[in-house]
């Protein structure tokens, strides 16, 4: 257990005896009456904090005359909201009550108005502490995939991304501490997120239009991985990690740690994680695959006792160090940090031709595996000045450099080299107190340059950058709390070398056809001609985000938030200009700068006579809470029509995949094997609608149990599905929780995926059984916890829709992980 | 009141932005020149390198090439697109009186100018970079290059296997000792400020072999000492190493030349033309060897002074002439033999030669005459030796070839793409492209100028016999 009494009695022991001015003083209790210890006090529009002590009291000092809204938090508790009215050289004595609330309550750190799952109109979730600990996976998207809206696109254990309301890619935007996180995970799925869980503090997660923050790439959520690499104060603390897991037989090492002197801090972290290939219940591929051969399928059957099933290709070696220091000043600090973040995994699924029958040639499947070399530095210079003055609040300075690169290897060579340098800039410039108004402007600046090489480079090197400027205000009217922005973006992207190859592609129906014999032969000697087009592209847009929600308290404790936007996007590199192969997806992509023209009998891929449009996503939230007493809940709905939504069509055309073929055995293969259906991405008005709920009883100071459901529904406006969209989830979570022992049971059942494209099959439904159990075991003055965790407990078969590999990688069979975790 | 009041404000001003929300895109697309690939498992299905052709082919380029042409009447060079023969662009020269030769890799013309102690160079526009997972071709605009070389007397340029050597003569009446400096298209394009050197201390009309980071080149010795008759020949041939930027001389061959003029090699034999015969040097272990093939009698006392040599031709053409034109004498030289031979056909009395080259492969000598004829003599083995006989001469010129204008002659260059020469005619004033298999003239470029010399530009191919696994 996570125990701030000790710096919390220090800094009561810290208060200053004498008070100056306005101030309040207090104590802060719960409704038994009993004091609460580690509460946090904030006052609206400045910067004045302190924590309660061990007796539950407070001291602010140097507050101004007039109305303070005081903000109080503390984990376990629903969040306080007070204004208290202070004369000239008063000094008020409140005694606060905090409600208890079974949904734990996060403030979100990164956002210049006030956000968190219980106070905010739109909908948030911040996973922090030990439930981040407990859920911590070596990829984003397994960790994240119990929150409600967020699910996870599996990718065989090495890599995943969140999936925000059924919106992922290059419309969900992974940050780090506000930062893009700059990889080049929004373009394939088995590309990794450049971003650690194990080292991180809290993850944030935006669901819904999120672009008045993060502009473009947020359309449909945020993802925020949040750790004090730049200290803000100089407190000495920390935490590790030791953790085996058997299913994989991974093993995990991680620390942070934060200390300093008055005036200057240090934070360094660190971590280091091997996996091996991991173990399933059944036959990696799945039965629907394959047509040709069911007999040896029930062989496969029978046999399924004595095999130890493994996905191949799907070890993982990663490790990564942060260093950060700062240095600290009474009105704010200014910090730097470098990390160093690396990781090598297999990519299943990656792996051509003879998928029939892996089990007997271990050696020939070791040659052909391609795996994934990744390599991030990344600087981050995080400031923050408070001003105090009559107009300015605080300054708040994030800036970043990255420097990404990824090579995926086959065979010991470099078969595609995906770079990424991105320079980003945000200012927030958050003004005093205005007529109850709180709020900023921010200016963002983000210039990235990515390119990639080789077989696999279907999008060409374009450089995007970013210029944008928003507004964000909040203010509390009585029981009203009144949330609104807005964001105009300028969006540039250049790209001088977009190819568009003269594309063999064909349809299968046709295949008696000599290829050979139809092309035009221009010259006398028997060659032919292929030729590639070349353009340089420019693109320019300009996004304009709205946005305007409040939250109602109708009646005490409860509340209901509304929000309503408008958000644009502009278009991602890999959705415009791609034009190749991208084994990742198992298709051969077109951008949307393409479309298919028809010639009479011939189809050709020629420049689009569309026009090249924003996304438009029109989104409305509505949020029914119960805050505070022993029952919670929080249920929301969701409307959100996209226009001109980008989306990948399936042409009915296949084309070579031009991948190297080196190894042999390639009679037995499939003749298609090398060749790739074509997407071409086109707009359509899609409509996305769906539900979260999440409702938590405590039923005694120990025990507590959530139960939560969420559903998605993703469909063109003129009929039909969206692609992996994930399926109806509902669970249970029941917690027991004393002085030293904590325990856990998670339930979750997904349903099964009917709502599929035609290139997509049904996905079964089933049932993942979590456990966990920790023991605090204090000694050597830390706290020390034990725990046993078990994962799919059931050892059940487990296909994940949303993966674009599930039928060669279902998840994890049974695992249990025994660990050691300290904090200090 | 207050509040009602600001909440109504705040209303309309989210109205009229979600007016104004429809925000804004703009695309521009410039379409650039396209490129231009050749599937080559259509036409050589004999062709086993297997797995790089799909990288290959989006990257790689098929064109014709280019063609520099140094103008007869201005100091001006101009560079046409053997694709569809237009002129891309014309470039002035520093100097008058220039020589144009194509760099190793066939990227960039050299102009020298020997007078003016001046070498520069003209990107032709089109080059390869091996991008290691495949080949990528690049044509742009030809551009001047900004390198300069200032060395004294730049004479003789040799290209060998992407190397291109410049044999600075040095300049006995200033004391200028004679250098060679060595250069990759790469180290042009970079423009390198530390180019490979190897000074000497006196000057020489001298020639150097470029052999990857190993030099062959010329030693003049003390004048008495050397065996030359004319002192400024040399009479030693050495191995040079580069270290740094700077050839050091390794090993001096033990084999003396006099009066040493032209040289050539095959990729095995590194042949210079010595009064009295060819030196013929050759890789052994880490050691060169070398030794004479004495000159023939059917020589009648001439030497060679010119060596013409190709990577896949076993032999060497040696061309033994006097000073006077017309007395032109053509030697077979085979170095795996030993042997030297005249060949059966030698140049009519009247017709001198001016211009020589091997084919693209090697396959054909070709022997351009003053008389506008283009004779191509093709290698025929009888008995295990090779002879090269006549297969044809094709007429090149319908003009008065006596109305050529002073200083000029007909010009040749052969393409490295494909079996093609171009012929260049002054006098009236086109370039032709003729098939050196089929013995036809192809095809005509019109020029507004008379043409002084040409070299062909662009991506040289390696030759389909060769065997090349990659």
């Amino acid at each position: 257990m996570y125990k701030i009494s000790r710096v919390a009695a220090l800094i009561g022991a810290l208060l200053p005896a004498s008070v100056i001015a306005q101030s309040i003083e207090g104590t802060v209790n719960n409704s038994d009456g009993e004091a609460i210890i580690g509460a946090l006090i904030r006052v609206e529009g400045s910067t004045s904090k302190t924590v309660t002590d061990q007796a539950g009291r407070f001291v602010i000092d140097n507050l101004n005359a007039g109305k303070n809204e005081i903000h109080l938090a503390v984990s376990g508790y629903a969040h306080l909201h007070q204004d208290i009215e202070l004369a000239e050289d008063d000094v008020k004595t409140v005694n606060l009550t905090l409600s208890r609330s079974p949904i734990e309550v996060i403030d979100i750190v990164s956002t210049p108005i006030h956000m968190s799952v219980m106070e905010s109109a739109a909908p948030v979730n911040v996973i922090a502490g030990e439930t981040l600990r407990r859920q911590q996976a070596a990829t984003l998207g397994d960790t994240l995939e119990k929150l409600p809206g967020v699910q996870t696109n599996f990718h065989g254990n090495v890599a995943s991304t969140p999936i925000i309301r059924g919106l992922s890619g290059p419309r969900v935007l992974i940050a780090q501490n506000g930062l893009d996180v700059s990889d080049v995970s929004r373009v394939g799925p088995d590309h990794s997120v450049a971003a650690e869980s194990s080292t991180s503090q809290q993850i944030e997660v935006l669901r819904g239009p999120a672009t008045l923050f993060y502009g473009s790439g947020a359309i449909g959520g945020v993802v925020n991985v949040v750790d004090g690499r730049v200290p803000t104060d100089s407190t000495t603390r920390g935490e590790w990690l030791i953790e085996n897991s058997s299913v994989n037989d991974q093993k995990l090492g991680s620390f942070n740690l934060t200390t300093g002197s008055d005036s200057f801090g240090f934070y360094a972290d660190g971590y280091w994680r091997e996996s091996d290939d991991y173990e399933v219940p059944v036959s990696p591929e799945s039965d629907h695959d394959d047509h040709d051969d069911h007999d040896d399928h029930d062989d496969h059957d029978e046999d399924h006792e004595e095999h130890d099933f493994v996905v191949e290709n799907s070890a993982e070696e990663s490790s990564g160090f942060t260093l950060g220091g700062s240095y600290l000043f009474d009105k704010g600090y200014v910090g730097v940090s470098v990390e160093q973040f690396n990781r090598e995994y297999g990519i299943p699924g990656h792996t051509h031709g003879e998928e029939e029958d892996d089990h007997d040639h271990e050696d020939e499947a070791a040659e052909e595996n391609v795996f994934a070399d990744l390599e991030q530095t990344k600087v981050q210079i995080l400031a923050e000045y408070n001003l105090d003055n009559d107009w300015v609040k605080q300054i708040n300075l994030r800036s970043g450099f990255t420097d990404y690169e990824h090579a995926e290897i086959e065979a010991g060579e470099t078969g595609t080299l995906f770079e990424n340098e991105t320079q980003e800039l945000k200012l927030d410039i958050i003004h005093s107190t205005f007529s109850d108004w709180n709020g900023g402007v921010s200016l963002h600046y983000k210039n990235s340059e990515v390119a990639a090489q080789g077989e696999e480079a279907f999008t060409p090197p374009s450089k995007a950058q970013t210029i944008a400027l928003a507004l964000m205000e909040e203010k509390h009217m009585g029981d009203l709390l009144l949330q609104f922005g807005l964001r105009v973006e300028r969006v540039t992207l250049e790209a001088s070398d977009v190819l568009l190859p003269t594309l063999e592609a064909h349809d299968h129906e046709e295949e008696t056809d000599d290829h050979d014999h139809d092309h035009e032969d221009e010259h006398d000697h028997d060659e032919e001609t292929n030729i590639t087009r070349v353009f340089a592209a420019d693109h320019e847009f300009t996004p304009v985000s709205v946005s305007a929600g409040l939250v109602w308290e109708f009646t005490e404790g409860y509340n209901l938030g509304l929000s309503i936007s408008r958000s644009q996007r502009a278009p991602s590199a890999s959705e415009l200009l791609s034009f190749g192969p991208h084994i990742g997806t198992g298709s051969y992509e077109v951008g949307a700068l393409f479309a298919l023209h028809q010639e009479e009998d011939e189809t050709h891929i020629g420049l689009t006579e569309q026009n090249i449009d924003l996304e438009t996503a029109n989104n409305i939230d509505l949020t029914l809470r119960k805050s505070q007493g022993d029952l919670a809940f929080v249920f929301n709905v969701f409307y959100n029509q996209v226009d001109n939504y980008y989306y990948q069509a399936d042409t009915g055309l296949f084309a070579e995949s031009g991948h190297d073929h080196d190894h042999g055995a390639e009679e037995e293969a499939d003749e298609h094997s090398d060749e790739l259906p074509v997407y071409i991405f086109q707009t359509d008005d899609v409509i996305l609608h769906g539900f979260e709920a999440q409702l938590a009883w405590q039923a005694t100071n120990e025990f507590k149990a959530t139960v939560f459901s969420d559903m998605v529904r993703a469909r063109l406006k003129d009929g039909g599905n969206l692609p992996r969209t994930p399926p109806m989830r509902f669970g249970t979570q029941l917690s027991y929780e004393n002085q030293n022992l904590s325990a856990h049971l998670d339930i979750t059942r997904y349903q099964e995926q009917d709502k599929i494209t035609a290139a997509e099959t049904v996905t079964d439904g089933y049932t993942m059984v979590d456990a966990s159990i920790s023991y605090d075991i204090p000694m050597f003055n830390q706290d020390i916890a034990v725990y046993l965790e078990g994962n799919n407990i059931t050892d059940t078969e487990a296909r994940v829709h949303t993966s674009f590999i599930k039928d060669v990688a279902p998840r994890p069979g049974r695992n249990i992980s025994l660990g050691v975790r300290g904090y200090f | 009141m207050k509040k009602s009041f600001q909440l109504n404000l705040l209303t309309v001003t989210i109205s009229s932005l979600l007016l104004y929300g429809c925000g804004d895109a703009e695309t521009t697309i410039i379409e650039k020149d396209p490129i231009i690939v050749i599937d080559e498992d259509d036409d050589h299905d004999d062709h086993d390198h297997d797995d790089d052709d799909h990288a290959d082919d989006e990257y790689t380029i098929e064109s014709m090439g280019r063609l520099a042409i140094l103008s007869g009447d201005s100091n001006e060079a101009a560079i046409v697109d053997l694709d569809d023969n237009e002129l891309l662009d014309t470039f002035s020269l520093i100097h008058d009186s220039n020589s144009l030769t194509a760099s190793a890799d066939f990227r960039f013309a050299i102009v020298a100018s020997r007078s003016n102690d001046y070498v520069g160079f003209i990107d032709g526009g089109m080059w390869r970079e091996d991008h290691v997972a495949h080949l990528h071709d690049y044509e742009q605009a030809p551009e001047m290059n900004h390198l300069e070389l200032t060395g004294s007397r730049p004479t003789h340029i040799v290209k060998h296997d992407g190397h291109t050597a410049v044999f600075y003569d040095g300049d006995a009446d200033t004391s200028t000792p004679a250098a060679v400096q060595v250069l990759s298209d790469t180290d042009i394009s970079t423009e390198i400020t530390d180019i490979p050197t190897l000074n000497y201390t006196t000057n020489m009309h001298g020639v150097a072999e470029p052999m990857g980071e190993y030099l062959l080149s010329t030693v003049r010795r003390d004048d008495a000492e050397s065996t030359s008759a004319a002192k400024i020949l040399p009479d030693q041939v050495a191995v040079y190493h580069l270290h740094d930027d700077e050839y050091e001389q390794e090993q001096v061959l033990d084999v003396l030349c006099p009066d040493l003029h032209g040289a050539a090699q095959n990729g095995h034999y590194v042949m210079f033309g010595c009064a009295d015969g060819i030196l013929a040097a050759h890789a052994h272990d880490d050691e060169y060897e070398a030794e004479k093939i004495l000159n023939i009698a059917s020589l009648d006392g001439l030497r060679i002074g010119s060596i013409y040599g190709h990577e896949e031709s076993e032999t060497f053409i040696g061309v033994a002439s006097g000073h006077e034109a017309g007395e032109a004498i053509l030697i077979k030289i085979d170095p795996e033999n030993s042997e030297m031979e005249a060949l059966e056909w030698q140049p009519e009395i009247d017709a001198s030669p001016v211009s020589y080259a091997f084919a693209y492969e090697g396959e054909a000598f070709l022997v351009l005459d003053s008389k506008g004829f283009l004779n191509i003599l093709t290698a025929h083995d009888h008995d295990g030796e090779v002879h090269w006989e006549l297969a044809g001469s094709v007429d090149i010129s319908e003009e008065d070839v006596s109305t050529m204008p002073e200083g000029m002659s007909f010009s040749m260059t052969v393409a490295q793409n494909d079996h093609y020469v171009y012929v260049s005619d002054p006098i009236a004033q086109h370039v032709l492209q003729v098939h050196v298999d089929d013995m036809e003239i192809e095809g005509d470029i019109e020029l507004d100028f008379a043409p002084a010399s040409i070299t062909w530009l662009g991506i040289a191919e390696e030759g389909h016999e060769e065997d090349h696994d990659h």
